[in-house]
This record gives C-alpha cells, sequence and structure tokens, in this order.
C-alpha cells in the first residue's frame, strides 16, 4: 500500500465536504479519497471516488476498514438548521455522528486522524456572555433549541470517543458565521434581503468568516498533525448595523426583543422570514469567539478579517445575476462516470486500489436521489 | 483599535485583526428610496381655498435642521445676557450650552459616517469616535450639575493596566459615568467599566453601554482588557451597592468574593481605589418593591421621592454636590497559579477599608449635602 494519505469525507452533497475534497483532490500526498453521501458531490470531483451511502448505516465501518482509512473528515454536519427539518438534522448529527464514530472505533480501526467540523453555536446567545469564547469554556445555561442541544450532544461523543481512543487525534472545529459566493448560510439569506430586520434596541457584535478561508481551515487541519478543539472564524469584530450599511442596505430595527422568536416564528409561519429562529438571539446578542488558539497552536490565520469577509460579501452580491455563478458546481452525473471510467482505466497500470463503488453492499444501496442545486448548500 | 485576544501577540492582531475603513471601500447606501419618499405629489390647487404657503423646500429643511442648534444658541445667549443684566449673576451657564451644542454636530456628522458603515468598534465593541463625541454632555453634568471635585488623579497611571476599584452608589450607575469623565480629562484614556449581565437585556443601553466602553463583568473579559493595559473600572458591590436603601447610605456592601483581587493578580495590575460621595443623594431609596422588581426582572425596583410618583420626572436626580478621590494604587503583586484565597480576602478587605476611609473623610469635608 502506498504512503499517502487515505482520506474519508462525509456530507460532500454540500459546500464543505465538496470544497475540501477538492482541495485534498490537488494534494499529491493524499493517496485516495472517499467521499461518503446521500447525495451526489456539490461540485464536480476528479478523482474523488464517490459512495452513495448513508453514514447512518453501519456500512460506514466496513468502508473505513476495507479501504484502509487513515483520516476521516466528518463535514457532513447540518449547522444551518433551516436546512432540514428537526428530525433529520438530528438523525444526520447526533445518529450520524455516533455511527460514524462507532466505524472509527475499535482495535483493528486503520483510523488515526478524526477532524469533526462543529459550530460555535454550541456556546450558545445569551445575556451576560463573555466578550469572548474560548474553546474549553462552557454555556451557563442548557441549550434552548434542539439543534443547539443536538450539537451538545454530537460534541460530547466526540470527545468520549477521543478519551477512549488516545491514538486517533481527533480534531473539533468550531466554525463561526461563514460568508462567501457559494456557500448558502442564514446570514448570507439575511443580508441578500433589501431590507434587513433586526432586533429593536441590540446591535450584536458578530464574526463572518470567509468560506475560502473555512475550506482552508479543514484542509490545514486535515493534513496537518493536531489534535484538539479550536474556534475558527474572521479576526476582528463587525456590530450587526456596520455590517448592514457596509453592505449598503437598510436596518429595520423591528423584530421585538421580547418575544422575538414567537414574532419570527409567526412570521416564518406565514413564510415571510426565511431566517431560522434559532438564530434571532444571535441577532439580539451576539456572540464573538476568541480565535487565538488557531492562531498561536495551528498557525492558521484566515486570510480575510470579519470586516473584510462583509465587504467582500457585498462586492460579490452586488454583481450576482450579471455572472452564472451557479454554473461550475452543478453536478453533472455523465461527467462524473466518465471520469470514473477513466480512472479505471489508468489503474491497470498502477497500483491495484480498492474500489469502494463496486463492492455490492455499496451498490445494493446506491439509489438515484434528486440531485442538490447550489441553493440547498449548508451552512453555518 | 485593535484589542488583541489573550494569547495573540499583538503585532499579529494588528495584521489580521481591525483595520481602519476607507470611505471609498464602502458600499454607500442607495439614496433613491428616501428621494421618492420625500418628493411629495404636487399638491392639487383647489380655487375656492386661499393658496396655501409653501412648503418649505427640501434643502431649506435641511439647512434649518443644520442651523437649528446655532439659532438656539443664539437665543439662550441674548436671554442669558438679559436674565445677567437682571439678576446680577449668570443664570444660563453659555459655556457649558455651548459643549451640549457641539455634542449635538459632532452626532451629526458621526451619524453620517455610520449610515456609510465607516467607523472602528475594537474587539469589545468599543466606538471611541462615539464616546469622546458624548463626553461633553456628561462633563456637562459632572461640572455643572453635581459640581464634582476630583482629587488625587495623580494616583491615575498614563499608561498600562490598571483595575479601578469604587463604591457603588445612586440608584442609576451616574458615579460610573461622572468617574470616567473624570479620568478621561485628568488622564486622557477611557476607563472601561464592568457592567451587570442585566444591562444586556436592556434595549439601547445593551449596544450604547458597550459602545461607550463597557465590558460585562465576566472575569475572563477583565482580565483581557487589563492584559491589553486598558483601565478597567469595577464596582465590587454591584447592585448591592446601588440598591442600597437611604438609611444604610454611604455604608460599603461586601465586596463580591474579592474576584476582582484575583483578576489583578493575574494581570499583574495594580489596583487604584476610588471613592465616590454625593452619588448616594441622587435618588434617595425609601424603598425597594421586591415581588415588582422580580416580575419585571430587575435587580430592584426602587421607590423615591419622585419615582415612581412624578412618572418620567422621577429620573432626574437630584443636584447633589460630588466628590470623587482617587486614592494610591495598590500593588496586589503578579501571580499566574491560583492565589490564596486568605490573601485574597485579605486584599480585598483591606481595599474596600480604604475606599470606607476615604468616602468617610470626603463626608466630614462636606458641609451641606447639596450646596457647594
Amino acid at each position: 500500500m502506498a504512503d499517502g494519505r487515505r482520506v474519508l469525507i462525509t456530507g460532500v452533497s454540500r459546500f464543505w465536504g465538496a470544497e475540501l475534497a477538492a482541495r485534498l483532490e490537488a494534494d499529491p500526498g493524499v493517496d485516495q479519497i472517499v467521499a461518503v453521501d446521500t447525495q451526489g458531490p456539490a461540485r464536480q470531483l476528479a478523482r474523488t471516488d464517490f459512495v452513495r451511502a448513508d453514514i447512518r448505516h453501519s456500512l460506514v465501518g466496513k468502508l473505513v476498514r476495507g479501504l484502509h482509512i487513515d483520516t476521516v473528515v466528518h463535514a457532513g454536519l447540518v449547522v444551518d438548521p433551516q436546512q432540514a427539518s428537526r428530525r433529520s438534522v438530528h438523525e444526520t448529527n447526533v445518529i450520524g455522528t455516533m455511527n460514524l464514530l462507532a466505524a472509527c472505533s475499535g482495535a483493528d480501526s486503520p483510523v488515526r486522524r478524526l477532524v469533526v467540523k462543529s459550530s460555535t453555536a454550541i456556546y450558545g446567545s445569551e445575556p451576560g456572555d463573555p466578550s469572548f469564547w474560548s474553546e474549553d469554556m462552557r454555556r451557563a445555561s442548557p441549550a434552548r433549541d434542539s439543534f443547539t442541544r443536538d450539537l451538545d450532544e454530537m460534541e460530547s461523543y466526540v470527545r468520549e470517543f477521543e478519551v477512549r481512543h488516545p491514538a486517533i487525534a481527533v480534531t473539533l472545529l468550531r466554525f463561526g458565521n461563514v460568508l462567501g459566493e457559494v456557500h448558502d448560510s442564514p446570514f448570507a439569506r439575511l443580508f441578500d434581503l433589501p431590507v434587513i430586520p433586526t432586533v429593536f434596541g441590540f446591535d450584536p457584535r458578530l464574526q463572518f468568516l470567509d468560506e475560502s478561508d473555512a475550506v482552508a481551515a479543514l484542509d490545514h487541519v486535515t493534513r496537518g498533525d493536531c489534535r484538539g478543539t479550536y474556534n475558527v472564524a474572521g479576526a476582528g469584530v463587525v456590530v450587526l448595523s456596520q455590517a448592514i450599511s457596509l453592505m449598503g442596505k437598510i436596518n429595520a430595527p423591528v423584530i421585538p426583543f421580547v418575544g422575538g422568536s414567537l414574532a419570527m416564528r409567526v412570521l416564518d409561519r406565514f413564510g415571510l422570514v426565511a431566517f431560522p429562529i434559532e438564530l434571532v438571539r444571535l441577532l439580539q446578542y451576539g456572540r464573538v469567539v476568541d480565535t487565538s488558539r488557531l492562531h498561536d497552536e495551528l498557525g492558521f490565520v484566515p486570510e480575510r478579517g470579519t470586516i473584510d469577509t462583509v465587504l467582500e460579501h457585498g462586492r460579490r452580491r452586488r454583481v450576482r445575476g450579471l455572472v452564472d455563478d451557479a454554473e461550475p458546481y452543478r453536478y453533472e452525473h455523465e461527467l462524473e462516470e466518465f471520469l470514473r471510467s477513466r480512472g479505471r482505466r489508468g489503474e491497470d497500470n498502477g497500483p491495484p486500489r480498492p474500489r469502494a463503488a463496486s463492492a455490492p453492499t455499496v451498490r445494493a444501496r446506491r439509489r438515484r436521489s434528486p440531485q442538490p442545486t447550489p441553493d440547498a448548500e449548508e451552512a453555518t | 483599535m485593535t484589542t488583541p485576544t489573550r494569547r495573540l501577540p499583538a503585532r499579529a492582531a494588528s495584521q489580521n485583526g481591525h483595520r481602519s475603513l476607507r470611505p471609498d471601500e464602502v458600499l454607500v447606501a442607495q439614496p433613491q428610496a428616501r428621494g421618492r419618499r420625500r418628493r411629495a405629489p404636487p399638491r392639487p390647487s383647489l380655487p375656492s381655498l386661499p393658496s396655501l404657503p409653501s412648503l418649505p423646500s427640501l434643502s431649506g429643511l435641511a439647512a434649518l435642521r443644520r442651523d437649528l442648534p446655532a439659532t438656539v444658541m443664539g437665543a439662550t445667549g441674548a436671554l442669558a445676557l438679559r436674565l445677567r443684566e437682571l439678576t446680577g449673576r449668570d443664570v444660563i451657564d453659555l459655556e457649558s450650552l455651548q459643549e451640549v451644542i457641539s455634542v449635538y454636530y459632532r452626532l451629526a456628522a458621526l451619524r453620517e459616517q455610520h449610515r456609510n458603515g465607516v467607523f472602528d468598534v475594537d474587539d469589545f465593541g468599543f466606538d471611541r469616535g462615539l464616546t469622546e463625541a458624548l463626553i461633553p454632555l456628561f462633563r456637562v453634568l459632572s461640572r455643572r450639575y453635581w459640581r464634582v471635585e476630583v482629587d488625587g488623579t495623580e494616583h491615575l497611571p498614563q499608561r498600562g493596566g490598571a483595575l479601578l476599584v469604587s463604591n457603588h452608589a445612586g440608584v442609576l450607575p451616574w458615579d460610573g459615568a461622572m468617574i470616567k469623565v473624570a479620568v478621561f480629562d485628568a488622564a486622557e484614556r477611557h476607563a472601561r467599566a464592568l457592567m451587570a449581565s442585566w444591562f444586556d437585556e436592556l434595549p439601547v443601553a445593551s449596544w450604547l453601554l458597550r459602545r461607550t466602553g463597557q465590558a460585562p463583568g465576566h472575569p475572563d473579559d477583565t482580565l483581557r482588557l487589563l492584559r491589553h493595559g486598558e483601565l478597567v473600572l469595577v464596582f465590587p458591590e454591584g447592585v448591592r451597592g446601588t440598591g442600597k436603601p437611604w438609611s444604610e447610605r454611604y455604608r460599603l456592601r461586601r465586596f463580591g468574593r474579592g474576584g476582582f483581587v484575583e483578576v489583578a493578580m493575574h494581570a499583574g495590575v495594580p489596583v487604584v481605589p476610588v471613592s465616590v460621595i454625593g452619588s448616594e443623594e441622587t435618588y434617595p431609596m425609601l424603598a425597594d418593591l421586591q415581588p415588582l422588581a422580580q416580575l419585571l426582572g430587575m435587580p430592584y425596583f426602587p421607590i423615591t421621592p419622585t419615582w415612581p410618583l412624578l412618572g418620567p420626572l422621577g429620573f432626574i436626580p437630584l443636584p447633589s454636590k460630588w466628590r470623587i478621590t482617587f486614592h494610591a494604587p495598590v500593588d496586589v503583586g503578579s501571580s499566574d497559579a491560583t492565589p490564596e484565597p486568605a490573601t485574597v480576602m485579605e486584599l480585598a478587605d483591606s481595599i474596600r477599608a480604604t475606599i470606607q476611609g476615604g468616602v468617610v473623610d470626603d463626608l466630614m469635608r462636606r458641609q451641606r449635602v447639596f450646596r457647594g
């Protein structure tokens, strides 16, 4: 077997997994990339082996052992509560993670690294919160919504796994709010509105991270050698009113400060707002994390700071619609098949590589599902 | 200004942290919407009515808004002169009036900048521009209303972090504002007061307090500010101090659990005790309706001679005579490890005693509560 890394990525049907796979493909040090998801990749990938499977099933364990996967990147976490129903978020985030961890555990496990993508939403957003959350702080009050509770539960499984498997380097990345061209996030949707509803009398401090920095961080950690929990966010802070002005939008303080989530729930029911109710508190109290650990221990510094990310997002959004930006990210099934067949031919000369897609168990589970549109991507 | 996070070297922070915005890289808000709204359709002229006086044009309105403070200033100036001739003393202080009007102009200029997003807040949400624009307003309160006398400003460090520890009194925390003005006028530095988390829940106050330099009273926040070389103002009595009944005025409450000493030790900064008198008389608290306070989620619901009897007028503080004394800095040493609880409590007690002593001394010097 070759010396290079053999990486398994979850969640390639969404932004994070797909972009990470594309980056790893460019690295000759990575021998094999296996992507697991129930839906096709969000962007075309050249040498990634795609397995249409659900991480909720035990087959991932067989895959890991069968392919001698040494690095598992769990990027399949849903961090946009609006993207799926509460039940399916729970299934993906909690049960999916549990299964993935089970697949990586055991004495015969070839896995040496586990990277899990989490969210800074785990810190919550409450009055009297510290101005900066560092990684070892815990929120004072229990989580209010099922999404954050799931996140908490997921992280506790990961920590438990870390304790039980000291030989496996576990890295947990907690990402802040991501803005970008491709990536669809609650904040990106909010900033797309011409008039932005805010909570009356509140102007929270927020941080934003550019999507390319988000993927770069994931890539850095996947290829690097580190363990621990790290916050990932752009340097500096922005207050919401400033972000709105910088984007040239109108600030409408219309959400009442008492019962704001109730009001949003009502508006949501009538289909008037497309903003996750869980994030109303974020609009009221904000959240800022301390990223010094990321800088000092991992040596990773996001290229864009918070203000730059906001400015750049505003610039891109101004020309949206003029440039057909959806094109490169449409999943081309035929093209993938072509690339796959080409890859298979080229294999005859090289060392034999286990082919996941040809495994009968996998093929049996393969099913055609609707192609994801770029709008259905994932978000922080 | 950038406040680097705890373990981040200052150099890295300045590279990746905040940078000032240039106006040209900012998307300017599209003004069409506003223009459309203001352009009213032409009034249909009714033949039976006498012709209406023409509405002031948009530029006329803008000019009026711009010149209004100056007009007010001129009129009040004339009135002040007349009053001085009549009574023989200054009834209206023109200098204060000028300060207040300058605040109006500075805020108008800032509002324009804020509309375009051209302003900087530090990582704690402190907006230096806005704070310095508002200070003259509080300076008028300090000099003319409470006639604050300040002693011991030589004890304020010109640079580097220090923890200012003060007694806390009055139903509303005016003492914090007055200490901040005194510190700014003496040392050109902004004291960053630590506030109760309760203020985070209040609309407007939540962001205004942060924008003017306050931070939540979280030990981690305090440590960050001190390590960054800021002056941090803390009221260890907290709401127990401001919610004191009138009968217990100037009796300092328990100084928390001495957490402030621990933080100063961790940061390796001196503690400057501050005593304030006059603040207790701003709102004499006769009773505290705890059940109502609990219902409203407030720390206390005060009954003062004017509140809630006179409604909003009850918010007007009484014009007591104030004195603020900065005492000699106390060196609490520096330690990274958790200090001995006995040492911490001893230091906290001695600092509390210094402040209580200062309060008593100043009260003895004070001859009248309101005059002077």
